[in-house]
């Protein structure tokens, strides 16, 4: 049966893109109730910091009204929920459902296993506050396990109940400091501790990923069916529009600068990424035209979609774009494992700057937002050292605008290639259209549930005030533990699919990629960043 | 958008074809591909000689791998007027 895009709602119960709107939403609603008094979902699981091994110490139900539910109950619960609504999608998708099922299951199991061992707190816990200023009262090893800030304030809470005020700068003596530090819940003494934040996690999933994707092809083409990190990621940024909601209402000031500077950088950024490439293509490389033009969106823009959306604009084969896909993919994943780190290493003061190269940088969505969500979690880390607490998915968050722009442009840059080709390139004028429905059809639908979300909750901040703090119930779980369970599903797929031996026999393609990509691209897109972006800071959470 | 006739647009990767229930064009490029459609919508006796016809080629998405439609949903459609 063909697929033609022919109407304005094609697609729109058949695509992924289209799904991932219908995945966030859904959640979205349910997390909403809240305002109503209704806990829809607060039987989400999600990962603790735990030293013991055991059920109860490594997962629990995220809501309050679901406390006493057990851990194996609440992870049963996620479980169910989110396999009938992705079966759900992938049936209207017209996925084999068996397949997608089965794969799903492993992909899903695997990810809680990463998720949970990525919480061991040798590996996750920060050092706190106290530790960090004054380790010759408190010792070097008291870490946390839960939020830095959160234990900052048990311990002071425990120092002023043994009559040390530590708000007025008073100062305990060695054995109150001790004894508040074994008062405090979430304050644990380790013999050594690796302070990886959350960002331990996301790399093990990405590793047990690659591992499959690479070493075990059959296993690898098993899973196929459900290893759809563009989906899962897509479903996760809607979620992260609740975040940019949320953060909206305690800074607008930061959110507001990030979306006008995402912008403009965005479009410095296409003025000069894609001509030097072309050109590139073109002079070095005696690339044709139609193959340096896919390549050059590809690279420059928003990889795969936009090496699509131009080969479609410029009426190329398919074979181009796939091919140049190929490639996409797995450099996607080179700069997802490599620039976070060179980043943190080479600027750790600049979160936001590092956060709107990575955006620009890095091509795939999945990838994008993978690097950012590693990002944010090494550049808090980083920061807590120095006791500075980021917000977190503040980082992140400039990661995903640059891309958003980017992504929301595609449609538009196809579209005005589309004419220069189809009238000055290659054909007479007059005998063909461009028809306008193409800049919809290659829109971004998931944007469209981003901005949403992102919507709603900024309305309630500015016209039902008091609503707030009942909305933000609902909002915080599924902005939580909901988005980083879909993006640790995207970490595993995304190793899944990426297979490194498909670079064989793509020699000058791959070198092109290789010279613009860390030659061009790369350096850039960070100085694009720096000027748009330079001075702004993620909003601080104070203990 | 209206068109007086709508196909579906594939490639095999070496000629672009058009079809619907009642014709088949095929070409290397898409200029070879209109001339045949010019050619096979004069032979079929429906059109007369000097009139324009206004054909919608939508581009088939299942032509594209399962794996990338994850990331695009859109190739391209066309919309062509043919002088017969």
């Amino acid at each position: 049966m063909s697929e033609v895009n022919r109407k304005w709602h094609s697609g729109m119960a058949t695509s992924e893109d289209w799904w991932a709107v219908w995945l966030g939403l859904i959640l979205f609603a349910a997390g909403l109730t809240s305002i109503l008094g209704v806990d829809m979902v607060g039987w989400m699981a999600k990962p603790k910091t735990w030293i013991d091994p055991g059920w109860k110490h490594w997962i629990k139900a995220s809501g309050h009204a679901y406390k006493g539910m057990h851990p194996l109950a609440s992870f049963a619960m996620t479980y169910a929920v989110f396999t009938a609504l992705t079966c759900l999608g992938a049936y209207s998708m017209k996925l084999n459902v068996k397949k997608f099922f089965m794969g799903w299951t492993i992909i899903f199991l695997t990810t809680w296993g990463c998720w949970v061992i990525g919480h061991e707190g040798h590996f996750k816990a920060l050092k706190t506050s106290q530790t960090l200023n004054n380790p010759e009262l408190y010792g070097d090893d008291v870490y946390c396990t839960t939020k830095v800030h959160k234990c900052t304030k048990e311990i002071n809470k425990a120092l002023k109940e043994l009559g040390v005020d530590a708000k007025k700068g008073e100062l305990p003596d060695a054995a109150t400091a001790s004894k508040a530090v074994d008062m405090a819940k979430h304050a644990k003494r380790l013999s050594w501790g690796l302070q990886l934040g959350g960002g331990f996690s996301f790399i093990l999933a990405l590793t047990v990923g690659l591992i499959i994707g690479n070493f075990t092809k059959g296993f690898a083409a098993f899973l196929k069916e459900a290893a759809k990190p563009e989906w899962y990621i897509k479903t996760a940024i809607v979620y992260l529009g609740i975040k940019i909601g949320l953060m909206s209402m305690k800074a607008a000031g930061f959110v507001f600068e990030l979306a006008i500077a995402g912008m403009c950088a965005t479009i410095v950024a296409y003025l000069l990424f894609w001509p030097i490439t072309y050109w590139m293509g073109r002079k070095f490389f005696n690339l044709p035209r139609a193959a340096s033009a896919v390549l050059s969106s590809g690279i420059s823009i928003c990889g795969v979609s936009a090496a699509i959306a131009t080969a479609g604009a410029i009426r190329a084969k398919a074979v181009l774009p796939v091919m140049v896909s190929m490639l996409i993919v797995v450099f996607a994943m080179f700069e997802l494992i490599i620039l976070p780190g060179l980043y943190v290493a080479i600027a750790p003061d600049q979160p936001i700057v590092n956060g709107a190269a990575m955006g620009m940088t890095v091509k795939t969505d999945g990838a994008d937002a993978a690097a950012g969500a590693i990002l944010d979690e090494l550049q808090r880390a980083y920061g807590a050292r120095k006791g500075i607490y980021w917000e977190e998915g503040s980082i992140l968050a400039s990661a995903i605008m640059t891309k958003i722009w980017i992504d929301m442009f595609i449609g538009v840059w196809a579209f005005v290639l589309a004419i220069i080709w189809v009238y000055h390139v290659e054909r007479k004028p007059g005998q063909s259209k461009v028809p306008v429905s193409e800049i919809w059809h290659r829109f971004p639908k998931f944007v469209v549930g981003y901005f949403f979300c992102w919507f709603v909750y900024l309305a309630i901040a500015v016209f039902i005030p008091e609503w707030i703090k009942v909305a933000k119930g609902g909002a915080h779980i599924v902005q939580g533990p909901m988005r980083k369970m879909m993006f640790m599903l995207t970490f595993v797929s995304i190793g899944v699919i990426t297979d490194f031996s498909k670079l064989k026999g793509m020699g000058k393609l791959t070198l092109l990629y290789a010279i613009a990509l860390f030659g061009v691209v790369a350096p850039i897109a960070y100085i694009v960043a720096w000027i748009f972006h330079h001075g702004m800071m993620p909003p601080i959470v104070t203990p | 958008m209206k068109a007086d006739i709508e196909t579906v647009l594939i490639d095999d990767g070496v000629i672009w074809i058009a079809s619907n229930d009642d014709l088949t064009a095929k070409g290397a490029t898409l200029n070879e591909l209109d001339d045949d459609l010019r050619r096979v919508l004069l032979e079929s006796g429906r059109y007369k000689a000097g009139s324009s016809v206004t054909v919608f080629m939508g581009y088939d998405y299942s032509v594209i791998p399962t794996w990338i439609r994850q990331y695009a949903y859109h190739y391209f459609n066309r919309l062509v007027t043919i002088d017969l």
